[in-house]
């Protein structure tokens, strides 16, 4: 399911298989499609706009070597991101950073899988809430950053990127209750990590 | 219902009393903690989501682009030359001061050591280098092409017999 994109779902396939074929003009445009998307992810993985770059140009370029080995049984963008992925997380792991996530955060939860709704999905936002101060964002940024790496993949893919649970599931290759399981973990240590910067502020308590 | 239950239900809405079930509501309106609890969530949800959209650099396409189009090219030997030096998938930088660097070892090395002796022709361009004693080594264009193939060959199938790569090190660093 490709979300937010202006080609339709059969033009982006008729464009892939041009690709395949060594039509670098229908690959051109199928970056143009996905470039934002991809380049978001990684930013938002790396948190450095320079290696971010970096890496989204060589996921393009990976993908179109790859091109021929794509059998469409994922949907081209979960590949994309397929790629970006394991990308980042190479970059991730030369950067020398503990991201081990202990068992207990991947072991599934003892709620049922279908007990997270998609309320997030709602991307409508109101005005007040789309502009945070920049040291906010700052904050926000560096408490994303703080995630272990695996929380943080999924983080990002559901609650920034608006992928569904199925997609990221693909994306990652895990199972969807694992996914959920880091989500759920992901938002919880997100929560604390940012606690300080929300007492800052006024807490409102619904009664 | 317990705190720790009422906890992880908040989590998986975001702190949204809306869609909670009536017991987890009513142990909201006693227990201060899980309210507070609730409310962070919910202050959380509205800072990740507070984050401007991200865009990609403008010209990603095009650079994208021109080096599927720049890979569909022969390789010319210097830039097989740099390939060897900085690895698939390093920056593009990184790709493209190994070119600058190949390029300019040929040049001067064409220029220092053959000066006196005939000059040389296009085909015969010279790489230099002062090895750690001071000696000077000298490599031809050819030479290298010819190592460059023989390496290829080599470092995928037979990598400890892979001389032609050693000397390559060998005649272009400093
Ligand atoms: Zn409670």
């Amino acid at each position: 399911m490709a979300k937010g994109t202006a080609l339709q779902q059969a033009e982006i396939e008729r464009l892939v298989e041009r690709a395949k074929r060594g039509d670098q003009h229908a690959f051109g445009r199928l970056v143009e499609e996905y470039k934002d998307k991809i380049y978001s992810y990684v930013s938002r993985m790396l948190g450095d706009p320079y290696e971010a770059e970096d890496v989204t140009q060589e996921a393009f370029l990976r993908a179109y070597r790859s091109l021929p080995r794509f059998r469409g049984a994922a949907s081209f963008h979960t590949w994309l991101y397929r790629i970006a992925s394991n990308l980042a997380i190479d970059v991730v792991r030369r950067r020398r950073r503990s991201d081990n996530v202990s068992y207990s955060l991947d072991e599934p939860l003892e709620t049922d899988d279908g007990e997270y709704d998609r309320e997030i999905a709602d991307d409508t936002r109101g005005p007040e809430e789309a502009s945070g101060t920049r040291e906010t964002q700052v904050a926000v940024r560096r408490a994303i950053m703080d995630l272990p790496g695996k929380l943080r993949d999924v983080m990002v893919l559901y609650e920034l990127q608006g992928e569904t649970y199925e997609d990221i599931a693909q994306i990652l290759a895990v199972p969807l209750g694992t996914v959920k399981s880091r989500l759920f973990n992901a938002r919880n240590q997100l929560k604390e990590r940012l606690k300080s910067l929300v007492a800052a502020g006024e807490i409102e308590v619904e009664q | 219902m317990m705190c720790r239950q009422v906890r992880q239900e908040l989590i998986a809405c975001w702190g949204s009393t809306d869609e909670l079930e009536a017991a987890a509501v009513e142990h909201l309106r006693v227990c201060e903690a899980c309210r507070i609890e609730a409310a962070l969530l919910r202050e959380t949800r509205v800072l990740l989501h507070s984050l401007p959209a991200e865009h990609a650099p403008s010209g990603l396409t095009k650079r994208v682009v021109a080096r599927i189009a720049d890979e569909q090219q022969p390789a010319g030997w210097w830039s097989r030359l740099a390939a060897w030096f900085v690895p698939e998938g390093s920056p593009a930088w990184a790709r493209a001061t190994a070119v600058g660097v190949a390029i300019a070892l040929a040049a001067v090395g064409g220029t220092v050591l053959y000066h006196g002796t005939t000059s040389p022709g296009p085909d015969q361009a010279i790489i230099a280098t002062t090895v750690a004693g001071g000696a000077q080594l000298a490599i031809g264009q050819q030479e290298i092409e010819d190592l460059m193939v023989r390496h290829q060959t080599l470092e995928l199938t037979q990598p400890l017999a892979d001389d032609p790569g050693v000397h390559l090190v060998m005649y272009t660093s400093y």
